[in-house]
């Protein structure tokens, strides 16, 4: 039936009149697609889209991208610096000079009073690649502390350190078209389909062509679980003796690649020794996995002519992360699995930039990869920027996780906050709170006024936003892609290599330093000290990343394109040119259920939110998927404890306590709830967030909570809405 | 028009891949040939005259969707609303799902859904405005907010929750098969979109590539006879025995093992205590409690005093009552505009009332709105000249009986007509609790017992009642009440046994409203009782009879409200599953209550007028 065709109105579809397309690189994830941002006649944003030739998207965004125009005009956004001698006095607008010269004076006061290392600044991984380099010159040559640090902590430091240990150096070897040539998949720890869609479509799309095994370590039954050929539901916190039993049963039944070993790596005898004890019976003990299946894993990654293991913060986020890292390249050095495609050791990244502040921000180190423990690089980088190279100290100093500890016992009097949220991201907030109460001086540098650090800041500095100004990125597979300016910064907001630029002017020393004004100019300084270097950004330029939407790293002058993997000669960075199989022994460090804190606490991200939903809680669109929290229950448990679905619960933990909303599904065990991490005033006021011993980053997935149904659901609810502003 | 890229990725093309010539439902896949009068003429979009090139344009297109693969990662949903600017409190495509398992064997089944541009669009024929245009072009249902006036009737009708009524605007809109892209060859924005290789689009009936399967069923999609949907599934992967729904509608799919292994709906009873949820009876659809109620009674009043002479009753006639007649009429006429006024103001767009006469052809609403507004006028002019009786005179004595009688009966014809019509809007497919019989029964039964009551009340305060006109208008109550409550007998019994979405209401109105339900039975009782006290005591005690009509007339009223207010809020639609915020009316309410909806970004409007 053809209906009612005469003297109809047109066909009227909604038409956003976009003039033209700004190329831009997301700002969300570190999956770096490749975005254009639609202008109108009036110049504003009003639509996104996948650049279709660019090779990690391919045109496809996921739900945050596609209305990633809507970032520009969200609510809560800073328009004016502003000013308060007290945290809890009320906040006065002011200018930028009065706030920049205000928070230079406070820096200098500090370090004047109690020493340079006073003053400690944490940053990000979501600015651009020219700013991280730009902060650490103000930090490293012209301020002057070592307590100097990244949010990079809480989500890639395990990786890092155990990159850096196996192989010598940080540097994810692998890239995203390895999985278009892998024989098996191991992905640990990794919500690939909820944290990185894009990822996942290209991984859905190479198993559309060619059909190979794919095997899930996660103790909750996510998407990703489901679609897996294999899924292992390990116990929470147990990954490494999991790992020391795959590498013992291939080594036990002969499946290791034996001449890459002896050419290719060190440190086989320790190793074996460890992993000797790790038998699949014992194994199962500890990580849940029973025997068999262990086998069963063991001998199909082995046997694959490639295989590949990608893992994200089920690893790192461990008190065993950088172990856990360190267990996953073993595996892949004892089968050659590195450098090859389809073979490799793939850590995907949490942040947009990560990458960029492991490379260039000296919040570890110096810029490109270069250590502070390195006299040559010390020298190098001080006659680069042309200070003293005394000014630089012998040693890293302290971790963003250690650097709050360091203000609660008063070490540490003042803090610069850039692009981050401890008070939401941390754990055991109410351990936050009042750490930040003792400084004498928080300065809050955010595109958000509305950020809940915020609350305890003297001075807050409103950044402008992503494509709000322009600069790189480097995603997963070290590829530096460019955000052009599409729109200008929010009302007085300002980019951040402005605020850095101009901070460095209230120093007598940044007044000597060279600061570059645009960030193209700043591209050239990377060009130059990353030459001939692993990271070589030498061949690079603004233009040619825009042009082949992102090149990878290394790309050395001269270079059309960039190297998709690293170590494909088997020449690792120690000065043996040797990768270390480093052993690993297990030790159950975690504060495991037992019967006053029956269950595991587990969090992580969900696909519509991005960290702690400055950005993403404002946008309808993405929020209306989950606008409040909410904790994964199993049924069976709840139905003891008389929790109902959709009612709320209290959780209380050795911490303190939580009010969330209960969500009930099998996804999860009898024993283990999930709480989603992004919420203001939920479950990080009851982790724990033990530190790995090397990468200094949070357990944020292993604590043991109880749990009564909220005695007053009407007040739970009140409770819960009054949690958080947006 | 829309334009395709110089980097536009493949997948995003649509195929030209040969389809049969009639789909599963025995219907052609190619909707005009080419000489036909529809074909060849631009789509018109946005004024563009172009004429597109695609060798499919006159075939029916539909959406593919491999529930294997789906991920739940909303970038369907969002590249949708992208695409059509829509606010965060509604969307074209949603994803819900169903899951069941114990874990770790635990499957959750998700699942896409927006129009699927039917063989037999119920929208379109239950819209009284004709908003709606199934074209010939990729057999598009596409609906124009410009002609619609909110009404919402489409979004009762269709089972797929596809038309979206947008209070906030005030009129509905729905997903356009991105017209734009297709004529531009592309595919629409949802199908480019998709993360997974869960949702695709092209020709019904054709597979794409890697895909085995053309189901048109998956567990939770509405009966395909219903509307013959285009839209094809995959799902071979297997399900566990039961799923559940995420959502607060009390259902779940059983896999029914004696016949094809299909999923059937079943009620999800929990230990739930009856409740009163008193204040949960209000809704949107309040306007319409009233609206009904009182076109009910005034028909009944009408169609009462006409008939009441035929039995020799002669206690409603002017003659008997010249002052107290006109009285009552003046009243009716006065609740009836009331009530017509507040059915329009319920509208969207209440400026746009005079299209309801639109589709006289195909939508119950258009007729039950003719008939109504025929026995109206015709109401009005009875009124008028019973009023003013020397009008009559101008036509001679003969003629004016004539007039008089014309006017009743063909009034009573109307509104009789009207009320048939009122009751065919709610025999709905899509909402099994309203498609009985019961409905009738209870409309006609309304009309009865209130009319009747009206008219006792009216004949106690003319001092015309008599024991023939007691026995006459209680037994009519009686008659009204009767009929009322063996429909709901009948009703219950048969939603029980028919299962699924009639039954999760019969459950809901048994706990959720348990006590509710039950008061509104009692009354019904007392009324019952009430009506048969008054036919056998006559009229000796007029201070007992004041009494009895009066613990009547409570109980009938309340009653009838409620049985009203509990008939609205109480239909589950066969909609797909919802999530657990998303398309979850239990967080939609508990989001209102609580204040969340304030913010805008919760995606919930706090009001919906």
């Amino acid at each position: 039936m053809l209906f009612g065709r005469k003297n109809k109105n047109p066909i009227k579809i909604a038409d956003k009149g976009v003039v033209d397309w700004k190329y831009t690189t997301c700002g969300y994830c570190s999956t770096g697609c490749s975005i254009e941002v639609g202008i109108n006649t009036e110049g504003e944003a009003v639509a996104t889209r996948g650049v279709g030739g660019a090779d990690v998207n391919r045109g496809k965004l996921c739900l945050k991208g596609i209305f990633e125009h809507e970032l520009f005009r969200s609510d809560g956004r800073g328009e004016t610096p502003l000013i308060r001698d007290k945290y809890y006095k009320p906040f006065a607008k002011t200018d930028w000079d009065t706030a920049l010269d205000k928070v230079g004076d406070e820096i200098k006061r500090i370090q004047g009073q109690y020493g340079r290392d006073a003053f400690a600044i944490v940053s990000t991984g979501q600015i651009m690649t020219e700013e991280f380099y730009t902060l650490g010159k103000l930090a490293r040559g012209v301020i002057g502390t070592n307590n100097y640090d990244g949010n990079t902590t809480l989500c890639m430091s395990s990786a890092v350190s155990g990159y850096k240990r196996s192989f010598g150096s940080d540097g994810p070897p692998g890239c995203y078209e390895d999985f278009e040539h892998t024989e098996c998949l191991l992905a640990i720890g990794s919500n690939l389909p909820e944290q990185h869609p894009i990822i996942f479509w290209r991984l859905k799309q190479a198993l559309e062509k060619r059909k190979f095994p794919v095997i899930v370590v996660d103790p909750r039954v996510t998407m990703f679980a489901q679609m897996a050929d294999i899924h292992l539901p390990v116990t929470p916190g147990t990954d490494l003796a999991l790992l020391n039993s795959l590498a013992h049963v291939i080594l036990d039944e002969g499946l290791e690649d034996k001449n890459y070993i002896e050419q290719h790596t060190s440190g086989y005898e320790e190793f074996i020794k460890v992993i000797e004890q790790y038998d699949p019976l014992t194994a199962s003990r500890i990580c849940g996995i029973d025997e068999d299946t262990i086998r069963n894993v063991a001998r199909t990654y082995a046997k694959a002519g490639a295989a590949m293991t990608i893992w994200t913060m089920g690893i790192n986020q461990s008190t065993h992360g950088s172990d856990g890292v360190c267990g996953i390249n073993n595996l892949n050095l004892i089968t050659g699995n590195i450098g090859k495609p389809g073979g490799t050791s793939l850590s995907i990244t949490g942040q947009c930039n990560a990458m960029g502040t492991r490379e260039w921000s000296s919040c570890s180190g110096l810029p490109g990869y270069r250590t502070l423990e390195n006299e040559k690089d010390r020298e190098e980088i001080a006659s680069f920027w042309g200070i003293d190279k005394e000014f630089f100290p012998k040693k890293r100093g302290l971790f963003q996780t250690d650097i709050f500890p360091a203000i609660e016992t008063g070490q540490i009097k003042g803090l610069w906050v850039v692009a981050t949220n401890p008070m939401t991201s941390m754990s055991n907030t109410a351990r936050i709170r009042k750490t930040l109460e003792k400084l004498e001086f928080l300065v809050v540098q955010d595109a958000y006024a509305d950020c809940e650090t915020n609350e305890y800041a003297h001075v807050y500095l409103p950044a402008a936003v992503w494509a709000e100004k322009e600069g790189c990125f480097t995603n997963t597979e070290r590829r530096v892609n460019l955000i052009r300016n599409v729109v200008k910064p929010h009302a007085e907001s300002k980019p951040d290599l402005w605020i850095f630029n101009q901070m460095a002017k209230r120093f007598d020393q940044g007044k000597k330093v060279r600061f570059p004004e645009s960030s193209s100019d700043v591209f050239e300084e990377l060009r130059q000290l990353s030459k001939g270097r692993m990271l070589d950004y030498s061949g690079m330029t603004h233009e040619k990343i825009e042009k082949q939407r992102g090149i990878q790293w290394p790309c050395p002058d001269g270079e059309e394109k960039g190297a998709q993997r690293l170590y494909t000669d088997g020449q690792f960075a120690y000065p043996d040119k040797r990768a270390k199989l480093v052993p690993l022994p297990f030790v159950d460090n975690n504060e495991r259920p037992d019967d006053e804190y029956p269950f595991w606490l587990n969090s992580g991200r969900v696909v519509e939110h991005f960290h702690t939903r400055t950005r993403t809680g404002k946008v309808g669109n993405l929020n209306k998927f989950s606008p409040t929290p909410y904790m994964e229950m199993n049924p069976d448990a709840a139905h003891e404890l008389g929790i109902e679905h959709g009612g709320y619960a209290r959780l209380t933990s050795r911490r303190g306590d939580a009010v969330v909303m209960v969500q009930l599904t099998h996804r999860v065990s009898p024993n283990m709830v999930f709480i989603p991490f992004h919420f203001h005033e939920c479950v990080n006021r009851l982790t724990l967030g033990l530190l790995d011993p090397h990468s200094r980053q949070p357990a944020f997935k292993q604590c043991a909570v109880n749990i009564e149904p909220a005695d007053d659901q009407e007040n739970a609810a009140i409770r819960n809405r009054a949690a958080r502003g947006y | 028009m829309f334009k395709v890229r110089e980097d536009e990725p493949s997948y995003a093309l649509l195929p030209d891949v040969k389809a049969p010539d009639v789909n599963q439902y025995g219907n052609k896949i190619s909707l005009v040939d080419e000489k036909d009068p529809l074909a060849n003429k631009p789509l018109n979009i946005n004024g563009e005259e172009n004429l597109a090139n695609n060798p499919n344009r006159y075939k029916q297109h539909g959406f593919y969707f491999n529930a294997d693969n789906c991920i739940s990662c909303h970038a369907c949903e969002s590249a949708c609303s992208e695409k059509n600017n829509l606010p965060p409190y509604l969307a074209y495509r949603s994803v819900g799902y169903v899951e069941g398992g114990s874990y770790p064997n635990y499957t959750r089944l998700n699942i896409s859904m927006a129009c699927n541009h039917c063989d037999n669009p119920v929208c379109l024929k239950g819209c009284p405005t004709r908003a709606y245009t199934k074209f010939a072009e990729y057999g598009a249902v596409l609906q124009d907010p410009d002609i619609c006036f909110g009404c919402g009737y489409c979004t009762w009708v269709c089972p797929y929750n596809a038309p979206q009524l947008d209070t906030e605007r005030g009129h509905v809109h729905k997903c356009n098969m991105c017209v734009d892209r297709l004529e531009a060859g592309l595919k629409p924005a949802c199908a480019s979109a998709c993360l997974a290789g869960a949702l695709d689009f092209g020709v019904v009936e054709t597979t794409p590539e890697n895909r085995d399967q053309l189901q048109t069923q998956i567990p939770g999609f509405p009966d395909t006879s219903i509307t013959n949907p285009n839209i094809r599934f995959q799902q071979t992967k297997t399900l566990p025995r039961e799923l559940t729904r995420p959502d607060s509608i009390p259902l779940k799919y059983e896999r029914d093992e004696q016949g094809q292994g299909e999923f059937k709906p079943k009620v999800r009873k929990q230990k739930q205590q009856k409740q009163w949820n008193l204040s949960k009876l209000r809704s949107r659809e309040d306007p319409l409690v009233i609206f009904t109620l009182i076109t009910q009674a005034v028909i009944g009043v009408f169609l009462l005093i006409t008939l009441a002479p035929l039995l020799g009753i002669n206690a409603f006639t002017a003659t008997t009552s010249p002052i107290g007649l006109p009285v009552m009429l003046w009243t009716l006429l006065g609740a009836e505009t009331v009530a017509l006024f507040l059915s329009t103001m319920h509208l969207g767009r209440p400026h746009r009332f005079y299209r309801a006469f639109n589709n006289l052809r195909y939508s119950p609403v258009s007729r039950e709105v003719a008939g109504v507004a025929v026995f109206y006028n015709l109401l009005g002019l009875y009124t008028l000249l019973a009023t003013f009786p020397g009008l009559l005179t101008l036509f001679g004595n003969a003629s004016s009986t004539i007039i008089t009688s014309t006017l009743a009966w063909t009034g009573s014809l109307a509104g009789f007509v009207a009320l048939y019509f009122m009751h065919k809007i709610y025999r709905i497919p899509a909402r099994p609790f309203w498609n009985h019989w019961q409905v009738l029964t209870s409309f006609y039964g309304n009309m009865l017992s209130l009319g009747g009551f009206i008219l006792f009340v009216y004949a106690m305060l003319t001092g015309a009642t008599d024991t023939v006109v007691s026995k006459f208008l209680s037994g009519i109550i009686f008659t009204g009440l009767a009929a009322e409550a063996i429909g709901l007998y009948f009703h219950q019994r048969a939603m029980n046994r028919q299962g699924g979405e009639g039954a999760a209401s019969l459950y809901e109105q048994s706990t959720r409203y348990g006590k509710t339900w039950l008061l509104r039975i009692t009354l019904l009782v007392i009324a019952l009782a009430g009506s048969v006290i008054l036919y056998t005591m006559g009229t000796e005690s007029s201070v007992l009879t004041i009494l009895g009509l009066t613990i009547l007339g409570l109980t009938l009223l309340t009653g009838s409200l409620i049985g009203r207010a509990l008939f609205y809020v109480l239909v589950i639609p066969t909609t797909m599953p919802g999530a657990f915020f998303w398309r979850n009316k239990g967080f939609v309410e508990h989001a209102r209550q609580t204040g969340l909806a304030k913010m805008r970004q919760v995606g919930v409007l706090q009001h919906e007028h």
